[in-house]
């Protein structure tokens, strides 16, 4: 199966083309296309993890373009974390293309909307195979391309254009640290592929200060897709796309590219103890940023939003502190549990028309399926014992301790604390409490759409197993298997303590909220005031945009105008001088044929005079 | 047959104009039928090279060579000497430029169906125009390159001056003063090396100045060879165009009319580009490596701040003037890297804006056509009346960013990637124009399709229509195909690029 893993991607590409093609005329039915064919790139994904279980890892390329004497190549690889990646993206791909099938129903761009999502899925697919890091930066940026493709997909809407162009020109931010980093890595190894650079790593040619300076450089690339601090912005307004999209793009699928990114090119981190620290210290501090921010804010996909920039952070925290496993693993049941929260919330603003929890509330009764589902995520977000969430933040918890790294283990279990308490704050405000609107007006979602986040409710709840203290660590042992040197242990022990310590404050933070908004015992506005300061900072997100709009934008379009005005006038100036001179010399040339003899001959004897006084001064030929 | 072959391609185009000469001036739709034929015999014959190339026939067999002018009699010394042949000759990079001629030419000669009045001179001027760029691209000697070259300048004069939007006449005046001073530069560079020599033959020329061959009158010092180069880069430079010698071309784009704009950025500005590797960097290699960091810095400054420039503009074809500007200021960093991966990425970067260019414009020219406009504060919402025409324009603006998977990613990395290389600090600057560029070109596509559509009323019939889908899809489907197999392109080039490392000496 995995010589033939090559058409994973190439069936969604299909169903892009097809439906660009004739989708027009297919209207609805092209939804039928762009899930047959993502069905196929699933099933062929699941044959491929499982012969990868037993085979060794499988390679392939061919030569792509001649460079003077080097061959860049093209190719696909199958290693334990592409075949893990693989099937987690066409998985959630699938589902949520089934599930569109009801949210996006009376959409007049039905077609065009699965044409973009095979697109994406295309490049994912691509990304996570490609075998070395020229392919990787070629689908990143397909990725990116796709990812704003439908983020813009309500193009007549000025908040989805907008947010459209941010997400693509905030991730390119990061793209160009890539990019750089990739060059800088060819000139000093004189390779892309993977195996050869990570020999030269260990070999020790390379300087430790530029081994430093590269790794950081494609650390940003990872900073700006997976919407890590200072890069994070262009996350949050992402929302504008529809709720599928979210669910799998920015939640699931591309934003982890990141940390894929960085779990790939783990070797070279490793070498580098700066790069590593730059690593944990942006993921830890991301964690809580977001999680602080996501706290207080009152539309249900950007409370998602942050707190998947936020859990982001923590996988990014997992391997700065050299936690592979951790990071990996977090990525999967994350994948999970968001996709799952994100299609739950879109069930209820498919029920309810509105993304704003406060006009939300009591919805637990009506929504029969969607709220324990919606439940189930929070559940293993807030790592709740014995669910997803709870094992692979446990997983981060020890690899944080174990690293020795306390600071950032505490930052680690407030940003615990944190998430459970929003994500119950987000939980209760919509179902618990009084219904705010006619119970007639709501209606569970179809059934096509609650299928899907059945699957994805389950395996929020089962995909923990594979790695735990308790029952083995199947997962940590295949992802490191011939490679422990460099990836580390399967597992990190830790002391027991760790657990519970994780486990009692997500407790607390489930409790709190519970108290704030459930039972209102505590006044909702008990700990921060609506109108204090603080909470002024968190809810406008501590300002970022409008610094990055008076400083960087407003300093650029400053300087284009400066130019525009010298182009304008100086060089303006510069050409009416070339052709003034140009035009003066023809006017005196023009004067001159006045047609009258008499200055004629003047002119001709003036000549003359001076060409003898030259002959006379200078004796003879000029030499 | 070989021989002749390639006069043949060069001057097919007479037969086009022969037919249009024969036309009265009224008769607009059988004019543009053979206007547009006549593009038709040089693009199969420089398809029929390319075959013959891909067949493994050598190029050089297709090179002509007959007597044509001789000065003076010092037939004692050399009979050779102070002779210009009419040589023609054809290598790996020629064969690109001439397919992308051919191609673009007959794609503007296809689009020029929106041109409304005096067919008959356009179409024309339009066939000179092709004759004198496949002569550029084709000349062995130097009098020979520069007979052609002028041959393209003057009906660009006139194509500009009289089929042009509003003020015309004015830009087409600009065009032929700039385009005059660069010429001016080059013919006096060429006498002088005519003069010293004897000899105008490139392959001798270069043979002399890299290998030190004693000439008979005059050998040239080392300072005048700095010259000479420098002379050829600058008359280059302006042609290309890079900062501070763009303004002429900015007003170009933005008058004249989009089917001669497609040749115009397509093919014409290439031959700067063309020159600077011919003649600056072919016949000067080591003089041409001193100079290395001025071009490069050049090249930075045109890349920045034709970017910056475009973020500004208000009218899409200056967006896309400042936007070429900014291109071939990475064409220039390719040229100073001095390394394969420069170079290849340069000549590919010529290619790809080439296309994208012709595209864009072509773009431009069925908008006018529609909207009578391209202010971009007067468009927007495209995307829901013209979604066809939307995603094209979308999609050629990816390219133009640099996306992979299209022929501009392809240049954009190469170059980077050599002038990582050779001049780091240079490079690092220069990268922030990769998002800039991403900015500004992202900016004017949605200002134009996203939105509200507030500007065109739903007219019957908007979409791209019928023969319209040809020059778009063709054009996409080379910036799609050299962004995928770029070897396509890389093949034909690996001759000349490394026959030029050679010269200037390892990679």
């Amino acid at each position: 199966m995995m010589e033939n893993a090559w058409l994973i991607p190439i069936f969604p590409l299909v169903a892009f083309l097809v439906l660009l093609l004739v989708g027009g005329r297919l209207r609805e039915r092209g939804a039928y296309i762009g899930i047959i064919f993502t069905l196929a790139s699933f099933m062929l994904s699941l044959l491929t993890l499982m012969e990868r279980f037993s085979a060794p890892t499988y390679k392939k390329t061919l030569e792509w373009l001649t460079l003077g004497g080097t061959q860049l190549t093209a190719g696909f690889e199958i290693n334990q974390l592409n075949a893990l990646m693989l099937v987690i993206v066409s998985l959630v791909s699938l589902l949520v293309q089934i599930y569109s099938l009801g949210y996006m129903k009376g959409e007049g761009r039905f077609s065009t909307f699965y044409a973009y999502l095979g697109f994406f899925t295309f490049a994912m697919l691509g990304l996570v195979m490609a075998p070395n890091l020229v392919q990787l930066y070629f689908f990143w940026e397909l990725v990116g391309v796709g990812s704003f493709l439908l983020i813009g997909f309500y193009f007549y809407k000025q908040e989805a254009k907008a947010a459209a162009k941010k997400a693509f020109i905030m991730t390119r931010i990061g793209d160009v640290g890539l990019l750089i980093g990739i060059i800088l890595l060819f000139w000093e190894t004189g390779s892309f592929e993977y195996g050869e650079i990570f020999q030269a790593v260990q070999s020790g040619v390379i300087s430790d200060g530029s081994l430093t300076l590269i790794a950081i450089l494609i650390f940003v690339g990872a900073v700006g897709k997976s919407g890590q601090f200072p890069l994070h912005t262009w996350l949050p307004d992402a929302m504008e796309g529809p709720t599928p999209v979210s669910a799998l793009i920015h939640a699931a699928t591309m934003v982890a590219a990141g940390v894929y990114l960085v779990a790939t090119m783990f070797p070279l981190f490793l070498a580098s103890e700066a790069a590593m620290q730059a690593v944990a210290i942006t993921g830890g501090f991301t964690a809580i940023f977001a999680a602080s921010i996501a706290s207080v804010q009152k539309d249900v996909k950007r409370v998602l939003a942050y707190s998947t920039i936020s859990q982001l952070g923590f996988m990014m925290l997992a391997l700065g502190t050299a936690g592979y496993v951790a990071g990996v693993f977090h990525l999967m049941t994350h994948a999970f549990f968001k996709a799952l929260l994100f299609l739950a919330a879109g069930s209820v603003i498919h029920a309810i028309h509105t993304q704003d929890i406060e006009r939300m509330g009591g919805l637990w009764a009506r929504l029969k399926w969607t709220g324990p589902l919606f439940l189930v995520g929070t559940l293993a977000i807030s790592g709740f014992p014995l669910l997803s969430g709870f094992f692979s933040k446990d997983e981060i918890l020890m690899a944080a301790w174990t690293n020795g790294n306390y600071f950032l283990f505490i930052l680690a279990v407030i940003t615990s604390f944190l998430t459970a308490f929003y994500m119950f704050r987000l939980f209760f405000m919509i179902f618990a409490g009084e219904s705010r609107r006619q119970a007639k007006q709501v209606k569970e979602s179809p059934a096509i759409m609650l299928l899907p986040m059945l699957v994805l409710g389950v395996l929020a709840v089962i995909s923990g197993y594979i790695q735990t203290p308790w029952f083995g660590t199947f997962l940590g042992e295949w992802l490191v298997e011939g490679n422990e040197t460099v990836l580390g242990a399967a597992h990190s022990e830790g002391p027991a303590w760790v657990m519970i310590l994780a486990v009692s404050v997500a407790l607390a933070g489930i409790l709190l909220a519970y108290m704030k908004y459930a039972r209102t015992k505590l006044p909702r506005e008990g700990l921060v005031k609506e109108n204090s300061t603080l909470y002024r900072v968190l809810e406008n997100k501590y300002y970022m945009d409008e610094i990055y709009y008076f400083t960087i934008v407003q300093m650029i379009k400053g300087i284009s105008l400066f130019l525009s005005y010298m182009e304008r006038f100086i060089i303006g100036g510069l050409i009416s001088t070339v052709t003034g001179s140009i035009e003066g010399m023809g006017k005196i040339g023009s004067k001159l044929q006045s047609g009258q003899v008499q200055q004629y001959g003047m002119i001709a004897f003036l000549g003359l005079a001076v060409l003898l006084v030259i002959f006379a001064l200078t004796g003879g030929y000029l030499r | 047959m070989n021989a002749y072959l390639l006069s043949l391609l060069v001057f097919s185009p007479l037969l086009g104009i022969l037919m249009v000469a024969l036309m009265p001036k009224n008769e607009e739709r059988t004019i543009k039928q053979f206007g547009f034929f006549g593009t038709l015999p040089p693009l199969f014959l420089s398809f029929f090279l390319c075959s013959q190339h891909y067949s493994g026939v050598a190029l050089s067999s297709f090179n002509i060579k007959l007597d044509w002018i001789r000065f003076g009699n010092l037939e004692m010394y050399d009979p050779k000497l102070f002779t210009v042949n009419f040589e023609l000759g054809l290598d790996g990079l020629s064969l690109i430029f001439i397919l992308l001629t051919t191609i673009i030419s007959s794609l503007a000669a296809m689009a020029s169906i929106y041109i409304k009045q005096g067919w008959k001179g356009y179409y024309l001027l339009f066939l000179i125009l092709e004759i004198g760029m496949l002569g550029v691209f084709t000349a062995e000697n130097l009098i020979l390159f520069f007979i052609f070259f002028e041959m393209t300048l003057i009906p660009a004069f006139f194509l500009i001056g009289r089929w042009g939007f509003l003020e015309r006449e004015k830009a087409s005046y600009h065009f032929l003063i700039y385009n005059g001073i660069g010429s001016a530069i080059l013919l006096v560079a060429i006498l002088i090396l005519f003069a010293r020599t004897g000899t105008t033959n490139i392959a001798a020329l270069t043979q002399m100045m890299t290998m030190g061959g004693v000439s008979l009158f005059a050998p040239i010092s080392s300072s005048m060879k700095y010259g000479l180069c420098l002379a050829f880069v600058i008359a280059f430079a302006i042609k290309l165009p890079v900062f501070p010698f763009h303004s002429w071309m900015v007003r170009v784009h933005a008058e004249a009319p989009p089917a001669i704009v497609m040749i115009h950025a397509g093919v014409l500005l290439k031959i700067g580009a063309y020159g600077i590797i011919r003649f600056g960097m072919g016949i000067f290699p080591e003089q041409y490596k001193s100079l290395a960091f001025g071009i490069v810095l050049m090249g930075v400054i045109s890349f920045l701040y034709g970017a910056l420039l475009a973020l500004v503009q208000t009218d899409f074809k200056l967006v896309l003037a400042y936007s070429s500007i900014s291109h071939m200021g990475i064409v220039m960093m390719g040229l100073g890297a001095l390394n394969e991966a420069g170079l290849q990425g340069a000549i590919f970067q010529v290619i790809s804006h080439g296309l994208i260019a012709a595209m864009l414009f072509f773009l431009v020219g069925a908008l006018t056509e529609r909207s009578g406009t391209v202010m971009l504060p007067k468009l927007g919402g495209l995307a829901k009346s013209m979604p066809v025409f939307s995603g094209f324009m979308l999609a050629c603006g990816l390219a133009s960013l640099g996306l992979p998977g299209m022929s501009g990613f392809i240049s954009e990395f190469m170059v980077f990637l050599g002038l990582f290389k050779s001049q780091p600090v240079l490079a690092a600057i220069s990268v922030i124009g990769l998002v800039l560029t991403a900015v500004y070109i992202l900016r004017a596509v949605m200002l134009m399709t996203f939105g509200k559509n507030d500007s065109l009323v739903e007219k019957e019939k908007l979409d791209l229509e019928g023969w319209e889908f040809i020059p778009a899809l063709v054009l996409l489907g080379l910036i799609l195909l050299i962004g995928v197999f770029p070897n396509l392109l890389g093949g034909p080039l690996q001759g000349t690029i490394e026959a030029m490392m050679l010269a200037l000496g390892g990679r």
